[in-house]
């Protein structure tokens, strides 16, 4: 009885310590240089006082004490708004508003996903519109750091293939659920041959490689068959190896891999850095907004994770990739409980798409992989990928709300 | 649970591969993080390419070398002892390889797997370094050497502090000459630390280890009588000696450095034990000074005729070495057979005025059976006593040898090693003064010079 009490208390105890975390954190991109920043402070409060409150109204309106997802969810996205907030308090009060945006996400797709027949009946549409966003952008898009992966609309610009992540597994789980089919099966090759070629097009090589992993995983979710996934590598490495071939923007960035060190003003020179200051950090940072990678371009977007190690130190940095370690192992007992394959699917092909993300983004920082140039999920600097990653952890969540917490 | 649910296991096997991949991200970080942290590349430390905000370096005792002042590094305010300790003390670009500045980039920055660089960003500085070089030994070395290019190297044997390193050809750090670069003539591997790194023909001093591999395998070699007529013929040709001695015995052919004698001796003991008795006085092995490597000297006889075996013995033909190694075996000898492994940092001291480390004792990887060095020491002192004069060495009770190895440019290098009898004073000395001519002219009161300088401390 009192064990059962203590565990329903537990999460109320991870928030508080994450509190803590940002409350220290947040401190040091308000008080700088002896003055306050006003905007920085009201954008920390905003953010406490929203976590709380939509953390206790989960807790009420779901009616279970799991909140392990959305507490991370939180820490992972305060830890992009402080770094934001560092480099300008524009960033800061932009990227509290798509966390705002990407936590209302989640509520609506957990609230979306409980109506299987309502899913279904969406997924022809939302297979529509995502092949339609990446046409448009093919056709509008401006070229940012070799991709073509932006459209402006106005104020903002979006990402299209950020969003056509989240379509891409929904499509996915909810074509391949029940219509076991050699005609849905074909129509969701097609629709993926579609995407991954048009991101080639893109030259977005990295976001088409988490497409093309992705898929994988699917269909062996779905199929079981290694015969199948076999020929479907064999087709795609086929394909990767032309591209490096006709595409040598792909072939000079792979030409640094495992030699950043010779090329240390060059090829490698985004590597190189991250590699000497996130070691400069230490195992508890140099302090917010003191560290020297920020001079380096992208280092709030790709590179990141250098900017964590060095400013944050290694122990928070690897506390990130461990929440990601347990979101996958979390996925996988709430796909093992879920009431049905659709479920499943969801849960187990959105974390594997983070892990595998998150892998490309931090071994590529590291040269341990070649530099793909994709982003780091949550902790980026980025509107629209912040709201996905947001929406693929309901994915995640609603495997377990709709199996194993559903009676408790 | 149907068979969908079931194949959710897949993605523990990527689970696994990650965490496999951040395991082999914090190998790196703890095995290679040392040299990304010292980096050029890293502003935290360098700029433009030269170090800015290291620790001091100071002497043995204290004095300063080289020290971070308003962002920028000075050098003590002595032309003579900036010149005197260029190459221990190194500079900030890293073009002098063996300096202090490269081979402890990392301690001077304060760098810690667990702080970072976090006290260089706090304190403006990381750890200082107590170098175990005496500025006065070394400034001494360097005058005493006058115009000779050479090296001069004291260490005390027993617990590896270099006293003394001092390289020449050298140059003034703070008022770097505009032709350094460009005059190859003056500045030939003027970034080389000649004590450490330069490979010299050894000539007579060699001879120290002909001696050895004598005692050791030639039971009547302290009886024997060699002949010496002012050269001896071997097959394939003839090695000359320095005079005519006539008939003497081992003792007295090392007091009077015999060519002849020594030939003879090499060609009886032949290439395999004399190669054996070199490689355990140090040669053809990779040596190391703690931090910095030893240049790796060179005995290569096999195969060689009589007559190259005879010019070998005495310290000639193709075989090189570095002065460091010099001072290492005499060390050795002086020491019963094992010394001390040459040390340059005494201690290093954190920016709160913690000692993070200091000497460490170990032993080289030179070995002398004990008897042996025994007998060379009684040896070596007779060539002081008995040949060069002890009023040559005041009070130091010294043993050596000198060499003069012949070049093939101009006159020959100038060469004296020995050590001190004295309990009390356990150092071990080389000089080499580049086309000085007998190694009893320059190269051995250089050596005095410096050991009666350290003597009166």
């Amino acid at each position: 009885m009192f064990r059962r009490k203590a565990r329903s208390f537990r999460w109320l105890f991870l928030l508080i310590v994450v509190t803590i975390f940002q409350q220290v954190s947040f401190a040091q991109i308000i008080f700088v240089d002896k003055e306050i920043r006003m905007t920085n402070l009201y954008v920390a409060a905003g953010y406490i006082i929203f976590e709380w409150v939509y953390l206790i109204i989960m807790r009420a309106a779901t009616g279970t004490a799991h909140l392990e997802l959305e507490i991370i969810a939180f820490f992972l996205s305060g830890i992009s708004i402080i770094i934001s907030g560092s480099i300008a308090e524009s960033y800061a009060f932009k990227q509290v508003v798509a966390v705002a945006a990407g936590a209302l996400a989640y509520a609506f797709f957990l609230w979306f996903l409980r109506d299987t027949k309502r899913a279904m009946f969406m997924r022809t549409p939302v297979a529509a519109a995502a092949l339609g966003l990446l046409g448009l952008n093919l056709v509008l898009a401006k070229t940012v750091n070799g991709a073509l992966n932006w459209i402006e609309l106005g104020p903002v610009s979006i990402q299209p293939s950020e969003l056509v992540k989240v379509a891409f597994i929904f499509v996915g789980a909810a074509t391949l659920d029940k219509l076991q089919t050699m005609h849905s099966i074909t129509k969701y090759v097609i629709f993926s041959i579609a995407c991954v070629g048009m991101l080639f097009l893109m030259r977005d090589f990295g976001t088409a490689l988490i497409f093309f992993v992705t898929f994988v995983l699917i269909a062996f979710m779905r199929s079981g068959d290694l015969r199948t996934i076999a020929m479907v590598c064999t087709g795609a490495l086929l394909g990767a190896m032309l591209v490096i071939y006709f595409k040598p923007y792909v072939a000079n960035r792979f030409a640094a891999y495992r030699h950043v060190w010779e090329m240390i003003n060059d090829k490698g020179y985004q590597q190189t850095r991250v590699m000497i200051y996130s070691t400069s950090g230490g195992l508890f940072g140099l302090g917010i907004g003191r560290g020297k990678l920020r001079e380096v371009y992208a280092a709030s977007t790709d590179l990141v994770f250098g900017m964590l190690c060095e400013e944050f130190g290694m122990i928070t940095a690897f506390a990130v990739l461990l929440c990601f370690a347990f979101v996958a192992v979390y996925a996988v007992k709430c796909a093992k409980s879920s009431r049905s394959a659709f479920y499943a699917i969801l849960s187990v092909s959105s974390a594997g798409m983070l892990l595998f993300q998150l892998s490309l983004n931090v071994f590529g920082v590291m040269d341990l992989l070649p530099l793909t140039g994709v982003t780091l999920p949550f902790i980026s600097r980025g509107g629209t990928s912040m709201i996905c990653v947001w929406a693929l952890f309901s994915f995640i969540k609603s495997a377990g709300y709709e199996g194993r917490w559903a009676n408790e | 649970m149907n068979r969908s649910t079931k194949r959710s296991y897949v993605l523990y096997a990527l689970i696994l591969a990650f965490l496999a991949g951040v395991g082999v991200m914090i190998f790196n970080f703890i095995v290679h993080g040392d040299e990304w942290v010292s980096s050029k590349a890293n502003k935290h430390v360098y700029n433009g390419g030269a170090l800015t905000c290291g620790g001091t370096i100071f002497d043995r005792d204290g004095v300063y070398l080289a020290k971070t002042e308003k962002g920028k590094r000075v050098f003590n305010s002595s032309s003579t002892l900036r010149k005197a300790t260029l190459h221990i003390v190194g500079d900030t670009q890293g073009y002098i390889p063996t300096g202090t500045h490269t081979v402890y980039s990392e301690q001077l920055s304060g760098y810690s797997i667990v702080d970072g660089v976090y006290k260089l960003k706090e304190y403006g500085k990381g750890n200082d370094i107590y170098l175990t070089v005496s500025a006065k030994a070394c400034r001494a070395a360097y005058e005493a050497l006058e115009g000779f290019n050479g090296a001069v190297g004291v260490y005390n044997y027993k617990t590896g502090e270099v006293l003394c390193d001092v390289s020449k050809p050298t140059y003034d750090i703070e008022n770097k000459p505009s032709d350094l670069l460009k005059n190859e003539e003056k500045y030939k591997g003027v970034f080389i630390n000649r004590f450490f790194s330069g490979l010299y023909v050894p000539g007579s001093v060699f001879k120290v280890v002909t001696a050895a591999c004598a005692i050791e395998n030639i039971p009547d070699i302290y009886t024997r009588k060699f002949e010496c007529k002012g050269k001896t013929s071997f097959a394939g040709g003839t090695v000359i000696c320095n005079g005519v001695h006539g008939k003497i015995s081992f003792k007295e052919a090392l007091n009077k450095s015999c060519n002849c004698a020594f030939s003879q001796i090499a060609v009886e003991l032949g290439a395999e034990k004399l190669t054996a008795t070199a490689n355990a006085f140090g040669f053809n092995q990779s040596l190391k000074a703690t931090k910095i490597n030893v240049g790796k000297s060179r005995f290569n006889i096999t195969g060689s005729q009589d007559y190259e075996i005879g010019w070998a013995g005495i310290g000639q033909y193709t075989t090189l070495v570095s002065p460091c190694q010099v001072v290492m075996f005499m060390g050795a000898i002086a020491n019963g057979g094992a010394a001390a492994e040459p040390q340059t940092v005494k201690k290093i001291v954190s920016p709160t005025g913690l000692t993070v480390s200091g000497l460490r004792q170990k032993n080289s990887t030179i070995s002398i059976d004990p008897s042996t060095a025994d007998k060379l020491k009684t040896l070596l002192r007779s060539n002081v006593k008995d040949s060069y004069g002890d009023n040559r060495f005041p009070g130091l009770e010294m043993c050596g040898k000198t060499g003069t190895a012949e070049v093939d440019d101009g006159k020959p290098h100038s060469w004296f090693a020995g050590f001190s009898m004295r309990e009390d004073f356990p150092y071990a000395v080389v000089v080499i003064a580049e086309n000085a001519g007998s190694g009893y002219g320059v190269a051995m009161s250089t050596a005095n010079k410096v050991m009666q300088t350290i003597l009166k401390g």
